[in-house]
C-alpha cells in the first residue's frame, strides 16, 4: 500500500500541477515509399503512414485514461521528406505537404513532423525543392511541420542556407499575414540537429532508426516549480540541494513518460524509442518555465543570474532524466519558447527579457531562439544575421540550437499577437538593428567548421 | 498443513506482538506472514501460523486466551483454507481510485457497494477522515482489483456518478503510476 503523502502528491502532480505527458509521437521511416511518380509516392506514403498511425490517438487516450495521465498531443514524425522526396520539385513538394497534412487529418494527430532537410555541408537537389516550397507549404497546411539543419560543429554553418532560410521565413510570415505569420511557428532552422527527434516543430524520423518507433516527450514544468517551492518552505536551501530537487523531479516525470510511452509502443506493436526528457511549458499559469525562475528567487526570467538559473535547470533535468530512462534523446532539456510560456512572455514584453539576454540563455538551454516574434519589417539579412549568430552558438559549443522566428507582418514591437492553443501568444520583441542589411550574410559559402570538429 | 488465521485486537502499547509471538513459538508454530496496523489508539495484528499437525483451532484458541489474561486482548482463530479463491487468480490489474472531499456518512459504503455490483476486490483501503477544509485530511483511496471480464468502463462510470453525488474528487489511476512516481 502506498503512504498517505505518495497518493497524495502523485494526484496533485496531476491535478493541479499540470503533470502530463507533452507528446507521444510515432516514427515512421519512408524510406520503402520511394518513386519518381508524384501519385504513387502519395499512395505508397499514405499508405504506410495511416496503416501505423489509425490506432495512435485511440490507444494514446485511453493509455491516458488508465494512468489518469493525459497525453496532450499525438504526433507522427517522418524520414526527412528532402531525402525520400528528392525526385521532386518545389511544386511538387507543396503537394506532398497537403498529402501530409491530409493524412494528419483523417488519423486525427496533433502534427506530422518531417518536412525536413540536413544541409549543414551544402545543398542537393531535393533540400533545394524542399526549401523552395517551404513557404507555401507551411502556409497551405495546418499540421505540417518543418526543420531544416544548416550548421553542425562538425561541418560548419551553410550561409547560403542562412539566407535562404531567412527569405523562406519571411514568405512563409506575409503568406499567412491575416494569422500573425502563424506559418512561421511550424518551422525550426537548427545546428546540430539530432539525428532523429521526436519534438516538434523540428521532429524527424532519423535515417538509422527503425521502420517504426515510438517516442515520446514529457513535460512538467509545473511540478518542478513546485517542488522547488515546497521543498524552500521548509526552510533555505543552496542551490546545490535544490538541483538535486530538481533532479528527483525530473526522474519521477521521465518514468511517468517512459510508462505511457512504452505501454503505447506496446498496444501499437511497435518499438519504444526514446523519451526526450525536455521540460516544455505551456500557455497556462502554473506551468511554466518562467515559474521556475521566480520559484528560485529571481524576480522575472532575463533579469541577472537567469542564464545561470536555466543552465542549472537543464543540466538537473538532464541528470534526473538520464536515471529515469537508458533510452533518453531529442532535444532534452529546458525550452524557453518566448509566447508558449506565459511567464516568459510576459517578462519579455516588460523588459526584463531583451532578444540579446535571450541569445546569451539559449547557450546552456536546449534549443535556442523559440517562438520569437518580431516585427514584420525586419530585414531579410537581419534575420539571416539572428539565424546566424544562434548557428554559431550550436557550433562552436557542440550543442543543439535553433530558431523559431516569427516576422509578424503589418506589426511592430509591442504590439500582440496571438497564435492559439499551446503556440501561445506574445507582444512582439524589439529587434535592435533591424534595419541592417549588412553585407556579411550575402558573403554566402559556409563558415569553417571549428577546430574541435577535428575529433573523431 | 495446518494453517490458521489468527486475528488480534486490543488498546496499542508496546510487547503486543512479543507476547503472541512467544506464545505460538512455544506452541511450535511457524509464523508465516504477519501484518499490523494503528489506527488511532487501536491495534490491530493478523498472524499466519502454521501449527503441528495436531494441533486444533479450539486449544490454539485457548491458550491463547488463557496466557493473555489480564491483558485486554481480543483473540480470533480461523482455520486457513488452503484452496479458497481471493478472485485475485486470474490476470487482472490493480487499480487506485482515490475520493478526496467533504467527510459524510455512508461514503465507504457508497463506494464499495458499487464494486461489490461490478464484482470487483478490495484488496487494500486506506481511509482517513479528520473533517476539516484540508483535502488531505479527507481521503479515500481503494486498491482494486481488476480483471478483464469486467466492464471497466461502466464500473468507472458509476464510481464518477457517485463522488459527483456527493461532491468528491476521484481519480482513478493504475497502480503503475504511483510505483512508477513513488518506488525509485
Amino acid at each position: 500500500m502506498f503512504e498517505d503523502h505518495e497518493i497524495i502528491s502523485t494526484i496533485e502532480m496531476v491535478k493541479n500541477e499540470h503533470l502530463d505527458v507533452r507528446a507521444v509521437t510515432l516514427g515512421i521511416n519512408l524510406f520503402d515509399c520511394i518513386s519518381h511518380d508524384l501519385d504513387t509516392f502519395r499512395h505508397n506514403i499514405r499508405k504506410k503512414i495511416t496503416g501505423h498511425a489509425g490506432a495512435l490517438k485511440s490507444v494514446c487516450d485511453a493509455v491516458g485514461d488508465k494512468y489518469g495521465i493525459q497525453v496532450v498531443n499525438k504526433r507522427i514524425s517522418i524520414s526527412p521528406i528532402a531525402l525520400v522526396g528528392a525526385a521532386f520539385s518545389a511544386d511538387q513538394m507543396v503537394e506532398i505537404a497537403h498529402e501530409l497534412n491530409e493524412i494528419a487529418t483523417a488519423v486525427d494527430i496533433d502534427f506530422i513532423g518531417g518536412f525536413s532537410a540536413l544541409v549543414e555541408k551544402g545543398m542537393a537537389t531535393g533540400d533545394t525543392a524542399l526549401i523552395n516550397a517551404l513557404p507555401r507549404a507551411l502556409a497551405e497546411t495546418q499540421r505540417v511541420c518543418a526543420s531544416v539543419n544548416v550548421a553542425t560543429t562538425k561541418a560548419g554553418i551553410n550561409m547560403d542556407a542562412v539566407l535562404q532560410m531567412a527569405r523562406a521565413i519571411k514568405q512563409a510570415a506575409e503568406l499567412t499575414a491575416d494569422q500573425d505569420g502563424l506559418a512561421c511557428a511550424k518551422l525550426c532552422v537548427f545546428a546540430n540537429i539530432p539525428e532523429d527527434m521526436p519534438f516538434m516543430a523540428g521532429a524527424y524520423l532519423g535515417v538509422g532508426v527503425a521502420d517504426a518507433v515510438i517516442n515520446v516527450g514529457v513535460s512538467g514544468p509545473g511540478v518542478v516549480k513546485r517542488a522547488i517551492e515546497r521543498n524552500l518552505e521548509n526552510g533555505p536551501m543552496t542551490l546545490g540541494n535544490i538541483a538535486e530537487v530538481i533532479k528527483r523531479t525530473a526522474c519521477k516525470v521521465t518514468r511517468v513518460g517512459e510508462l505511457i510511452g512504452r505501454e503505447v509502443a506496446r498496444e501499437l506493436d511497435v518499438r519504444f524509442g526514446v523519451v526526450d526528457l525536455s521540460l516544455a511549458p505551456t500557455p497556462t499559469v502554473g506551468d511554466s518555465i518562467g515559474e521556475i525562475f521566480q520559484a528560485l528567487g529571481l524576480s522575472h526570467i532575463g533579469v541577472p543570474g537567469s542564464t545561470a538559473a536555466l543552465a542549472m535547470l537543464n543540466d538537473a533535468v538532464k541528470k534526473g532524466g538520464a536515471f529515469a530512462s537508458s533510452h533518453v534523446g531529442g532535444l532534452s532539456g529546458a525550452f524557453i519558447p518566448v509566447s508558449e510560456d506565459l511567464n516568459i512572455a510576459q517578462a519579455a514584453h516588460q523588459g526584463f527579457l531583451s532578444l540579446e539576454k535571450l541569445e546569451a540563455m539559449t547557450s546552456v538551454c536546449s534549443v535556442g531562439l523559440d517562438m520569437v516574434p518580431v516585427p514584420g519589417d525586419i530585414t531579410e539579412e537581419c534575420l539571416a544575421g539572428m539565424i546566424a549568430d544562434e548557428m554559431a552558438i550550436g557550433m562552436i559549443n557542440a550543442k543543439t540550437t535553433a530558431t523559431r522566428i516569427i516576422p509578424v507582418p503589418g506589426k511592430k514591437a509591442g504590439d500582440s499577437v496571438y497564435f492559439g492553443g499551446l503556440l501561445g501568444e506574445a507582444k512582439i520583441m524589439a529587434v535592435p538593428h533591424m534595419a541592417d542589411a549588412s553585407l556579411f550574410v550575402h558573403h554566402g559559402g559556409r563558415i569553417p567548421a571549428p577546430i574541435h570538429s577535428l575529433k573523431n | 498443513m495446518n494453517k490458521f488465521i489468527i486475528t488480534v485486537l486490543t488498546q496499542d502499547r508496546p510487547g503486543i506482538i512479543a507476547h503472541v509471538t512467544r506464545i505460538l513459538f512455544e506452541l511450535g508454530c511457524n509464523l508465516e506472514n504477519v501484518n499490523q496496523m494503528i489506527l488511532q489508539t487501536q491495534f490491530a495484528g493478523l498472524f499466519l501460523v502454521e501449527a503441528p499437525e495436531s494441533m486444533d483451532k479450539e486449544h490454539l484458541r485457548q491458550t491463547l486466551t488463557t496466557r493473555s489474561e489480564g491483558r485486554d486482548l481480543v483473540i480470533h482463530v480461523n482455520t486457513l483454507e488452503e484452496s479458497h479463491e481471493t478472485g485475485m487468480d486470474a490476470h487482472g490489474d490493480i487499480f487506485l481510485i482515490t475520493t478526496i472531499g467533504p467527510d459524510r456518512k455512508g461514503l465507504v459504503a457508497g463506494f464499495s457497494d458499487i464494486l461489490a455490483a461490478y464484482r470487483a476486490n478490495i484488496v487494500n483501503l486506506k481511509a482517513v477522515f479528520k473533517g476539516g477544509i484540508d483535502p488531505r485530511d479527507n481521503v479515500m483511496s481503494y486498491q482494486v482489483w481488476v480483471t478483464p471480464d469486467m466492464d471497466t468502463a461502466a464500473m468507472f462510470a458509476d464510481l464518477r456518478k457517485k463522488a459527483d453525488e456527493l461532491g468528491l474528487d476521484i481519480r482513478i489511476q493504475h497502480k503503475n503510476i504511483f510505483d512508477a512516481i513513488n518506488k525509485i
